[in-house]
């Protein structure tokens, strides 16, 4: 019986499963966040306590919120998306709620090692042997049960989301194992030309491949619009499969490593934005007349806010990757409000509005209060606005330090108020999260009364 | 249809890796130069800088601090080859620099002053964001900093400062002699003159306007300028420090107009001659450079280091 109950096989229980996993690991994820960017401001805040030194929180900052709140996300998400695009149920639910124990394991473990140092000393593989080994399980499972929904699906044709789903499944798995660098010692060049090959891959395809494909699903499905052309997402998949994966070395384009290899990383890069502007301009006219939703219908809002930070993050990129404007750039904090932009901005937006699209659906629940969505979006968005231009700014006084040969702790203090603005930003966003915590809490676990509420404008099962 | 797009994912993805992962492990070997780190160099008794590698990545130091030096970066010594990293597994290039590059960082203070600045780095560094390592055991300490002192160690680091390509030596003309007394008495006047109240009478950053300023004025009786060459100093002197209040005493768009900026190119060189007869010698009496001695430095005790002496830029005496 207790058995049933832990590896459930309640239709979309695996779904909802992931999904509040994924909003408990990010409390703690972007907590940690915000008090590693507090030591910034107040670097004696706690004292003589490793487990928060800010690295050892910087390292569980990014794994809880990349392997974590994200991907976990991004698993309940394809658990009721893909089932939904094949017309039928998820393949097993319970393999899927096992992944789903798995997963949170993996959390728990990697929550223990890493504030406690315990590290590979790759950055974004931090996560040790034991750990990498599991991960991979896990990932399998989930690939497996995709794959085996697929092939018991009841429509002939895949939509494009599948494509994106499908394709992620197949190469998240393999590029973690080669990232992991887990039994191999390498040189160290090559260790950090594979490091790289990893660290961006598990954005390019995974973070994007899937946020994308999970855009693809909400924009048609929130506005009501079909597609606006299925050619072009076509051209936007393959361009990414192909763009995307070499662009690594771009993280080390001004260190000892063959240039030809930083070559393909600048071309691919900057070719990237053909298949960033296709996808772009097919979610833009898909919009075509119903922007006013952004108004009234929260996921809308979510996506329609991504979609836009997926715009900015991506001229960004290649902008970056050219070898003069990295010469400058390199090593600031622009750089990290970059990886905000593209995790914070474009991923976790896009992934709260799946969740804000999808919990109802899958629990059958309304949700709790609108007005905490509001209040969420309102915090993320201005948060994030707040600590990317802080962020923006500071990078730009330290690459002007850089390019003029000054040493560090000359102007260091020139950035001081940047780090508090982008500690006050952490608290707003931190405190939107909190929020969608709490609401989603009191949606999945108040009595039925509350089901009765009156439908939102928009949001039609 | 679907059966071709599967192919295709499969054929682009193992064409990257092939182009990306595979081909570079084959092709790129450099070996090793021999102008990297070496951690066999000190007493593994006293402290072992390989042990040390692995408390610098436990701590995730690399979060903050990158190891590799590049073409444009003037205040971080000699530039790497690939071959020195033949033996850094994991990597330790890092990706952002909110502290230092330490390439080269081996030597630059003594091996006591890296302690005191784990300890509290704010103690020896005043407003350093850095954070304080003090949880660390002796041992590990001990270790991280022997590893600390090894970085660049086969590097030969002379100096660790270059001026820009357009200061260069010849590039622009040098119209004093800077090595002369009467240039450097020429100099000490005007310094009475225009520097003083900031940077003291005696050079040590303590003039009465260093009380009001957050950045204090630079000590320039440190032993760390004896690194600075002529044209480095003109440098400074005549851009400023964009961020303090030290001001930009030339014209840094036309260095030889004899009108530009606030001082003379000329006088400017008289400067340079007499800030060049500030800095003293390090002297053993004052600092303690060996590992063995590191265990007298204590959390209670911070070293003896003289804060004249590896206090780079305080205002108080
Ligand atoms: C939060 C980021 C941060 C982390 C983590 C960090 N540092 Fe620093 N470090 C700084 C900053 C900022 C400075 C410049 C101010 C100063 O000297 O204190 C600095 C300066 C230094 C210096 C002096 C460099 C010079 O030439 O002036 C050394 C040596 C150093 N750090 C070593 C370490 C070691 C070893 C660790 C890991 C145990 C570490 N740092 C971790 C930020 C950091
Ligand atoms: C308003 C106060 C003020 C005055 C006047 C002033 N300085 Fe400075 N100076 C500073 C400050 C503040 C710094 C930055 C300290 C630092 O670099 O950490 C500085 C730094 C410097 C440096 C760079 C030191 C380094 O570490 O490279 C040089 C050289 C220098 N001053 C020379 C001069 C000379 C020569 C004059 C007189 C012509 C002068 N300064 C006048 C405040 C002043």
């Amino acid at each position: 019986m207790l058995l049933d109950k832990i590896f459930s096989n309640q239709e979309g229980s695996a779904s909802r499963n992931f999904m509040i996993s994924a909003l408990w690991w990010s409390i703690f994820a972007m907590g940690a966040g915000l008090f590693a960017g507090m030591e910034f401001s107040v670097p004696d805040l706690v004292h003589n306590v490793p487990q928060l030194s800010m690295p050892h929180l910087r390292m569980w900052h990014v794994n809880g919120v990349a392997i974590g709140w994200l991907s976990m996300g991004y698993v309940g998400s394809m658990f009721y998306m893909v089932p939904n695009l094949a017309k039928t149920k998820l393949w097993s639910e319970r393999l899927g709620n096992m992944t789903m124990w798995a997963w949170n394991l993996l959390m728990v473990g990697a929550f223990c090692t890493l504030l406690n140092g315990a590290t590979e000393g790759r950055e974004y593989a931090e996560l040790g042997a034991v750990l990498d080994v599991f991960a991979l399980l896990a990932l399998f499972c989930i690939s497996a049960n995709v794959y085996m929904t697929i092939v018991h699906r009841r429509v002939k044709k895949l939509y494009v989301s599948l494509w994106y789903f499908l394709g992620a499944l197949f190469w998240f798995p393999l590029v973690y194992l080669i990232g992991q660098r887990t039994f191999v010692q390498l040189p160290g060049l090559n260790d950090a030309i594979i490091g790289w090959f990893y660290g961006h891959n598990i954005l390019g395809m995974w973070f994007t491949t899937v946020g994308v494909g999970m855009m693809y699903y909400l924009l048609p499905r929130t506005t009501g619009n079909p597609l606006y052309s299925h050619g072009l997402s076509m051209l936007g998949f393959w361009g990414i499969a192909l763009f995307y994966a070499p662009t690594g070395t771009h993280h080390i384009l001004q260190s000892p490593v063959p240039e030809w290899l930083k070559a393909i990383a600048v071309i691919s890069s900057i070719f990237l934005l053909v298949p960033v502007f296709t996808v772009l301009t097919n979610f833009f006219m898909t919009m075509k007349g119903k922007w006013h939703l952004m108004i009234t219908d929260m996921p809308t809002r979510f996506t329609v806010t991504s979609c836009l930070f997926y715009l900015v993050t991506c001229t960004q990129g290649p902008f970056q990757a050219t070898r003069w404007i990295n010469w400058y750039l390199h090593f600031s904090q622009w750089v990290v409000g970059h990886a905000h932009l593209a995790l914070l901005g474009t991923f976790s937006f896009i992934l709260s509005a799946s969740i804000y699209y999808g919990l109802p659906r899958v629990t059958g629940r309304e949700w709790y209060s609108q007005g905490l969505i509001r209040a969420h979006w309102w915090l993320k968005f201005l948060g994030f606005l707040l600590m990317m231009t802080s962020l923006t700014i500071a990078g730009l006084v330290q690459a002007a330090g850089w390019a003029f040969g000054i040493p560090v702790d000359q102007w260091s203090l020139t950035i001081r108020p940047y780090w508090f603005l982008r500690a006050i930003s952490g608290v707003m966003i931190v405190l939107g999260q909190l929020f969608f915590a709490y609401n989603a809490y009191k949606t999945l676990y108040t009595p039925a009364k509350l089901e009765v509420k009156t439908k939102e404008a928009g949001v039609t099962a | 249809m679907y059966r071709a797009g599967a192919l295709g994912v499969l054929i682009t993805f193992f064409l990257i890796i092939w182009a990306t992962v595979l081909m570079p492990m084959v092709l790129f070997n450099p070996k090793p130069s021999g102008h990297g780190n070496n951690y066999a160099v000190s007493n593994k008794e006293v402290a072992d800088p390989a042990r040390g590698r692995q408390v610098y990545v436990r701590e995730g130091c690399f979060y903050c601090h990158t190891q590799f030096t590049r073409l444009q970066d003037r205040g971080y010594g000699p530039l790497v080859k690939a071959g020195d990293y033949v033996f850094e597994t994991p990597h330790q290039l890092g990706t952002a620099r909110t502290g230092p590059d330490l390439t080269n960082e081996g030597g630059k203070y003594p091996a006591q002053w890296q302690k005191a600045h784990l300890i509290n780095p704010r103690a020896v560094k005043p407003g350093s964001i850095m954070p304080s390592f003090s949880f660390l055991s002796d041992r590990d300490m001990n270790d991280l900093v022997a590893y600390v002192q090894s970085l660049g160690n086969e590097r030969k680091v002379t100096a660790y400062v270059e001026a820009p390509a357009e200061y260069m030596q010849g590039t622009i003309p040098k119209t004093v002699d800077t090595n002369s007394d009467a240039a450097a008495n020429a100099g000490r006047g005007l310094y009475i003159q225009d520097c003083a109240a900031c940077h003291g009478m005696e050079g040590l950053g303590n003039g009465p306007n260093a009380i009001s300023l957050e950045k204090k004025p630079a000590n320039f009786t440190r032993p760390f300028y004896k690194q600075y060459s002529d044209e480095f100093w003109y440098y400074r002197v005549t851009e400023g420090v964009p961020g303090t209040r030290m001001p930009r005493w030339g014209d840094g768009g036309n260095l030889n107009d004899p009108r530009g900026g606030i001082l003379t190119p000329e006088q400017r060189w008289y400067l340079v001659a007499y800030l060049k007869t500030l800095s003293k010698d390090r002297t053993s009496e004052d600092t303690v450079d060996k590992l063995d001695q590191l265990n007298s430095v204590g959390i209670e005790r911070l070293p003896v280091i003289t804060k004249e002496q590896w206090e780079p830029h305080s205002g108080e005496e």
